[in-house]
C-alpha cells in the first residue's frame, strides 16, 4: 500500500495524522478545528483541543465515497494524539505523532452501525523553504476496512515570517485502500496561512478540487 | 547653634525624602534564542505561554532570527527558569537567554532591518 510512497524518495519521513495535513497538535491549551473536501472521494470534519504540546484529545467525522463502486461509509470517532518525538533543529524542526481512537460507523454496504477502530500516524519534516509530511490513517471495523496514506512535499516561494502570510505550493501523492480509489491520485495545492488561519485548495490530476480550512485558538 | 544647624539637616532630609519620585526597577527586555522555530502557525503557542505571565508587557518572534523577545511590565521580572520551562512546555528547545538594554521597540526594529 506504500509502495507509491517507496519510490517516492522521502524517506526523511515517518507518518501523519488524520487526513488533514497539518499537524494534529497546535500547541499547548489550544483548539484546532478543521474541515477538509478531498476530491469527491473524502471528506473530514476534526475539533481537537492540546492540554499539552504533546497530547490532543477531540473527535471528528469522516465520510468516503468510493471511486470505484459508490460505497460510502459515514464515521464518527473520539481520537487522542500524541506527539512521539520532535526534533528542534536550528533551522527546521521534524515532528513524529500517533493517534487511535474508536467511532461508531454506517455504511451502505452493511446493516446498523459498527465500531470503528481509528489509528495512524505522522511524519514532517519542514523549514522555512521545504515541507515534508508522510501520513498514514486506518478506519476498520468487522465490515470494512480502509486506509489512506497521504505524501506532501511543498516549498515556499518567499520565506514567511511570524506576522506574514505564508504562501507554499504542495504537491499531493494519496492512495487509497478498501476499494476506495484506484491508484495515486495526485493533486497540487497552495497552501496559505497567517495567524491562526490556513486555507489549502487545489485540484487533482483528474480535475477534482480539493479543500481543506482550519483554525487554531 | 549647633542644634538649629541640626534641626535645618533634619528638616531637608525630610523634605527630600518626601518629594523624591519613588523609583522602581525599569522594564526589562528578554530576548530568547529557539531552535525549531520554522513556522508561525506553529509558533503561535509560544506567544500565547508567554503572554500568559502577569509580568509580560510584549512580545515579538522572529521566525528569521529564531528569536522570541519580550518586555516585561515596570517592576515586574521573569526568572530565566519559567521562560525556559514555558518555551519547553510550548514544544521548542531554547539554547540562550539574554537581558538587553534595549526597549522591545528597539529590537523590533532592528530584528525588521534589512541585512
Amino acid at each position: 500500500m506504500l509502495k507509491f510512497l517507496a519510490g517516492s524518495g522521502a524517506g526523511i519521513l515517518l507518518a501523519s495524522a488524520s487526513v488533514a495535513q497539518a499537524k494534529p497538535i497546535a500547541f499547548a491549551n489550544g483548539t484546532t478545528v478543521m474541515a477538509e473536501y478531498g476530491a469527491g472521494t473524502m471528506e473530514e470534519a476534526q475539533a481537537f483541543y492540546a492540554p499539552y504540546y504533546w497530547l490532543s484529545l477531540g473527535g471528528g467525522w469522516l465520510r468516503t465515497d468510493s471511486d470505484i463502486d459508490g460505497r460510502t461509509r459515514d464515521i464518527r470517532y473520539l481520537r487522542a494524539n500524541y506527539l512521539v518525538h520532535r526534533w528542534n533543529l536550528d533551522d527546521a524542526q521534524a515532528n513524529v505523532f500517533a493517534w487511535g481512537g474508536l467511532g461508531s460507523a454506517s455504511g451502505n454496504t452493511f446493516r446498523g452501525n459498527r465500531l470503528d477502530r481509528n489509528a495512524g500516524f505522522q511524519a514532517d519534516y519542514e523549514t522555512r523553504w521545504v515541507y515534508a509530511a508522510l501520513m498514514s490513517d486506518l478506519h476498520e471495523s468487522s465490515a470494512y476496512s480502509q486506509r489512506v496514506d497521504t505524501l506532501q512535499l511543498g516549498f515556499a516561494p518567499y520565506a514567511h515570517d511570524y506576522r506574514d502570510l505564508a504562501a507554499w505550493f504542495v504537491v499531493q501523492a494519496r492512495d487509497y485502500s478498501g476499494r476506495l480509489y484506484h491508484g495515486v491520485e495526485w493533486a497540487a495545492l497552495v497552501r496559505l496561512f497567517k495567524g491562526g488561519a490556513w486555507v489549502e485548495a487545489g485540484v487533482t490530476a483528474a480535475g477534482k478540487p480539493q479543500l481543506m480550512m482550519m483554525f487554531n485558538f | 547653634m549647633h542644634f538649629g544647624k541640626t534641626i535645618l539637616f533634619a528638616f531637608a532630609a525630610s523634605m527630600t525624602i518626601a518629594i523624591a519620585p519613588v523609583r522602581t526597577a525599569a522594564a526589562a527586555t528578554i530576548e530568547m534564542d529557539v531552535s525549531g522555530l520554522v513556522c508561525a502557525f506553529c509558533a503561535q503557542g509560544i506567544e500565547k505561554k508567554l503572554r500568559a505571565f502577569p509580568a509580560t508587557a510584549d512580545v515579538v518572534v522572529s521566525l528569521e532570527k529564531r528569536l522570541v523577545a519580550l518586555s516585561t511590565k515596570d517592576g515586574a521580572d521573569i526568572g530565566d527558569e519559567e521562560l525556559k520551562r514555558a518555551l519547553t512546555d510550548a514544544g521548542y528547545s531554547v539554547k540562550a537567554i539574554r537581558r538587553e538594554d534595549e526597549t522591545l521597540d528597539a529590537v523590533r526594529h532592528r530584528l525588521e532591518a534589512k541585512p
